[in-house]
Formats: C-alpha cells, structure tokens, sequence
C-alpha cells in the first residue's frame, strides 16, 4: 500500500511539476484572494490582524477546492482512471497517494499564504511551532476530505460547481479548530487553547483518512 | 417459431431480431400464432418495457390511514397549542411554539437524518444491498430538507422574541445548518444522470459521509462557543417547566410531525419508483415507437414472419 | 403572540405545500407511466424482418 502511494503522488508531484498549475494560478489565487479580503475589510490594520487567522484559513480552503479539482481532472484525460484501476494499484495506496500529492502542494501554498498574512494583515506570530503543526495537520484533514469527495464526483461534468458544495461544509471543523489555534498562537492569545483544538484537528484527520483508506476502493468503481 | 424470450435468446434463422439492442426481446408473441390477431396482439406489448410497479391496496390503505391521523394530529396540536393550553410563567404566549419546533427537530435531524444514513449503510453493505435502501434514503433526504427548514425557521422565529436575535452561532443550530447544506449537497448529487446503482452508491457514500461529520462538527463548534473568551452562551433548551395540558399536548405535537413525516416518506418513495420506472423504460418505449413506424405504412405484413429478438 | 401566529404559519404552509407537491407529483408521474405502459400495447403492424436499425 505504501509503495503505491508513493508511486502514485511521485506521479501527481511529477505532473505538477512539469505543468506548475499550482504554482502558477493556484497561489496567485490564494494571494488576490488575500487582496480581496483586505478590500473587504477596510484600512484598519487592527481589524485586519484580528482577523488574519480567519482569513488564513479561508484562503487556504479556497486553494484547497482548486488543488482538488486539478488532482481529479489529472486523471480524466486518455482514460487514466480506467487505467489505474487496472494497473492493480492497490485503491488504499491511490488514496494515500492523491492525498500526499495534494496535501504536499497544499502545504507549499500555505507558506505562501501565512507570509502574505504577516506581511500584508500586520499579523504578529507569536507561538510558530502551533502554526506549522496546525498547517500540517488541517492539511492533512483537508487533503484526505478533498480526496474522497474528489473521487465521488470524478467523471461529472458538474464537478466544477458540485465539489465546493459538498466538500467545504466538511471541512467546517478545520476551518474552526485552524482559526483557533492560529488565534491563540498570535499575539496576546492563549497558547493552551490552541493545543486543544490541536486534538480535534488529529480526531478529524484519523477519521477521515481511514475512511479514505478502507473506503476509497468501493468509491473508485462510482466513477 | 418459439423464442425464449425471457432470457433473449438470438432468434432462429428465419427471424430477424428487429431492434438492434439484442439484450431484452423487444416483442414477444405466443407460440405458433399470426401477429394480427386480436388476442394476440395484446402480447405485442414491448417486454424491453417491464409492467410498471403497482402500488398494493393495503400499502395505499395504510399510507391514507397514516396521512389521515397525520391530518386530525397536526390540527389537533395547533389548536391544543395555540388556544388550549396556558401560556408560560416565564416566557408567556411564546412557549407555544415548543409544540411545534422541537417536534420538526427530532423529524428533521435525528428521523429523517438517522433513516437516511442507516438506509444509505444498508445499502452499502453488500449482503443487504438492493435499490430499496436507496430510493428510501433519497425519500428520507427531501422530506429531511423540508423539515430541516421547518426547524430553522420555526426556530428563528422563536428567537427573535425570546433572545433578540434572528441567529446565533451556537452548536445546536449551527449544526443544524450545516446538516441542511449537506443535505442539499446530497440531492444536487443525485440529480446527476446516472444508471441506478451508481447514482445509489454515490449518495450513499455522501450520506454516510455527512452522518460522520455532523457530530464533529456539532462538537467542534459547541467547543467553540464555551471556549470563546466573552462569549454570551445562549441557552436554546431553556428549561421549562413542562406539566399538564402542555406536556401532552407537546407529546402529541412529536406524534402528529413524526406521522406527517411518515406519511410524506411513504408519498415520496412512491415518487421515486415511479420516477426511476419511468427514466429506465422511456428509452426502450421509444425505440419501440420508432421501430414500428419503419414498418409497411399500409399495414400489410409479411404474413408468419415474426419480429422476435 | 405575532412571532407565535408566523411561526405556526410557516411551518404548516411549508408543510402542506410539500405535501400537496408530493401527491401531484406523484399524480402525474402514475398518468406517465399508464401512457408509457399502455402505448405499449397493439402495435398496428408487425415488425418487418430485415428492417435493421
């Protein structure tokens, strides 16, 4: 199963890299994205800062919905579905695989992002180790959801309108508990709260990737 | 010529099979017979088009029964609730929405949802696997979403006189609206053309989906509330003191929704098979049609040559 | 009492509009499925062999 994975996100992460779709629209997205919201919000830099963490977050789901779209449509051309399905890939192993593709440029995207806070939202980080494991881990959560739903409407040709639909209202709880933590971890925030939240985010990524691990090989043959 | 036509056997030499879809036998006719007989033609109906599911006496007995104890219950409620019953020590007049809105709760999100995924795992699981526990989930959904409304509204309408406010983000509401967009999620899925089991392994998959994640997200933002620094925690079950007249007439508020529900189910279900008959035998039907208009215009027949697939 | 009196109305007009979408629904899907159904019956002629498609 592991070695599928990682043939399988070797390939994602190679295709991603020839093409550099992520790099160049995806995060140039999260960044206007950013922009956006700073129109919103006004020239108050207090007010910005406030709600920097949200902002984050929201940005990063954003990217997340277009990761996922790229990471299922890589598959539709030339029948590559039908493909990995006979190549014998272990369906477990194509879900880690998936995951680790998308989570891997996620996690590149965030980078991005959180300098974009800092520097454009005056947002002050207090506690950086409670922000790398709070990225990490709603990546994780967001990858594995973003997967299984990306499987489920892989081949629709609503998928572009239908995954947002049905995956943010999932990921909900990520949203919350990264907002959380990221609050705490700023200036004047209670940094025991953050490692709270920091449990929800584990019990939401347990539960979703093993769902995606013994649950991906049914959801394959409704493509 | 005899034909098997149960399993659609090819024809004999001196048949044609007529429609080029050699899977079902388009017509069949009995044994030894000329086709313009009277009685035989009756036996032309196209068998691609399989007899529409009838509704047996007794369930449509017992769906009016259902609907008409629905009926006097609900009106029964509304009257013990809206003039009956006395008004509140505390919240006055405006308890008397507790007749109504915890009753469409309990439907909404624990009924319809919990059917729905219960029906949606039996699906999935292969040894209780039939289309049954689809188009029962599918029912459960659509009402679910309807009531799941009922609930939002009912309780905003409550809030407002009672806590000032339209909406407050707190767990038991907030979940609530999250259901409901999940809920919408899985019905704009399952408007997406598609043959019947893969539509059904779809939905299920998102129903089992959504049923797991309710109760994180419902846990993560009451964690959220009680965890805010400052925060006004509201208080939606606001303890009433429930007696007498009010707690039956609250029990029969829980009947009456709880058999509209059922009654709204039984309806629905029905909908949907006749729904999936009609999207499933359309097509043959058509073809059926188009075939027969090739044939001689003047009706004349190459006499004994049956058209059998 | 106003909030009251929405709140009843609301909740029973929802209802009961869904119900009486319902039973039309089903209405005219049950008049599709006769016409489906019974169209199927006496064909004017016989197929003619060698029709092909």
């Amino acid at each position: 199963m592991w070695r599928d994975a990682a043939l399988v996100a070797g390939k994602d992460l190679r295709i991603e890299g020839r093409s550099r779709v992520a790099l160049s629209q995806v995060a140039p997205f999260g960044v206007v994205a950013l922009a956006l919201f700073a129109f919103a919000l006004g020239p108050d830099r207090d007010v910005m800062a406030k709600g920097a963490p949200g902002l984050f977050w929201v940005a990063v789901l954003f990217c997340t919905v277009l990761a996922v779209q790229r990471s299922v449509s890589v598959e539709s051309a030339d029948g590559a579905r039908d493909g990995l399905r006979l190549s014998g890939i272990d369906p477990s192993g194509l879900f880690l695989g998936k995951l680790a593709g998308v989570a891997a440029q996620l996690v590149v995207l965030e980078a991005l992002l959180a300098a974009g806070v800092v520097l454009l939202y005056g947002a002050r980080i207090e506690v950086p180790w409670l922000i790398v494991v709070s990225c990490l881990l709603g990546t994780i959560g967001l990858a594995a959801t973003g997967t299984l739903y990306g499987a489920l409407s892989a081949g629709l040709r609503v998928r572009e309108t239908l995954l947002p639909f049905l995956l943010l209202p999932i990921v909900a709880p990520v949203l919350l508990a990264g907002t959380r933590i990221w609050q705490a971890a700023m200036a004047g925030g209670t940094p025991a709260t953050g490692t709270q939240w920091l449990r929800l985010l584990v019990v939401f990524d347990v539960v979703y990737v093993a769902v995606g691990i013994l649950l991906f090989g049914p959801i394959q043959e409704t493509a | 010529m005899t034909t098997d036509s149960s399993t659609g056997a090819p024809p004999t030499t001196e048949v044609t099979a007529f429609p080029p879809t050699g899977a079902h036998p388009i017509v069949e006719a009995p044994p030894n017979s000329t086709v313009t007989s009277p009685p035989a033609a009756a036996a032309l109906r196209p068998t691609g088009v399989t007899p529409p599911p009838a509704q047996s006496a007794r369930s449509r007995t017992t769906e009016r029964v259902i609907g008409a104890l629905a009926l006097v219950g609900t009106v029964a409620t509304v009257w013990l609730g809206l003039w009956v019953t006395p008004p509140d020590a505390v919240q006055g007049d405006l308890v008397r929405l507790v007749y109504i809105h915890p009753g469409v709760a309990w439907v909404a999100l624990y009924l319809a949802f919990g059917l729905a995924a219960v029906s949606s795992v039996l699906y999935l699981w292969p040894r209780t696997r039939a289309l049954f526990w689809d188009r029962l989930a599918a029912a459960a959904v659509e009402v679910g979403v309807v009531f799941n409304v009922c609930t939002l509204v009912s309780g905003s309408i409550w809030g407002k006189p009672t806590w000032g406010v339209w909406w407050a983000w707190d767990a038991r509401l907030t979940s609530t609206a999250v259901l409901l967009v999940l809920f919408l999620g899985y019905l704009a899925l399952r408007r997406v053309p598609a043959e019947p089991e893969v539509r059904a392994r779809r939905s299920a998959f998102v129903a089992l989906f959504a049923a797991i994640d309710i109760p994180i997200v419902h846990f993560s933002v009451d964690w959220w509330n009680t965890l805010h620094q400052g925060a006004t925690v509201l208080n939606p079950g606001l303890t009433l003191k429930i007696h007498g007249s009010m707690a039956w007439t609250l029990l029969l508020g829980f009947v009456a929704l709880t058999l509209v529900f059922v009654w709204m189910l039984l309806v629905r279900y029905r909908v949907g098979v006749l729904e999936d008959w009609l999207a499933s035998n359309e097509l043959d039907l058509a073809l059926a049609e188009r075939q027969s208009e090739g044939t001689d215009p003047d009706g004349a027949s190459p006499s004994s040559r049956v058209g059998v697939a | 009492m106003r909030y009251i009196i929405a709140g009843y109305v609301v909740v029973l007009a929802v209802l009961f509009f869904y119900a009486v979408s319902l039973v039309w629904r089903r209405r005219r899907l049950a008049r599709a499925v006769a016409r489906v159904a019974g169209a199927g019956a006496p064909l004017p002629t016989p197929v003619a062999p060698g029709g092909g498609s």
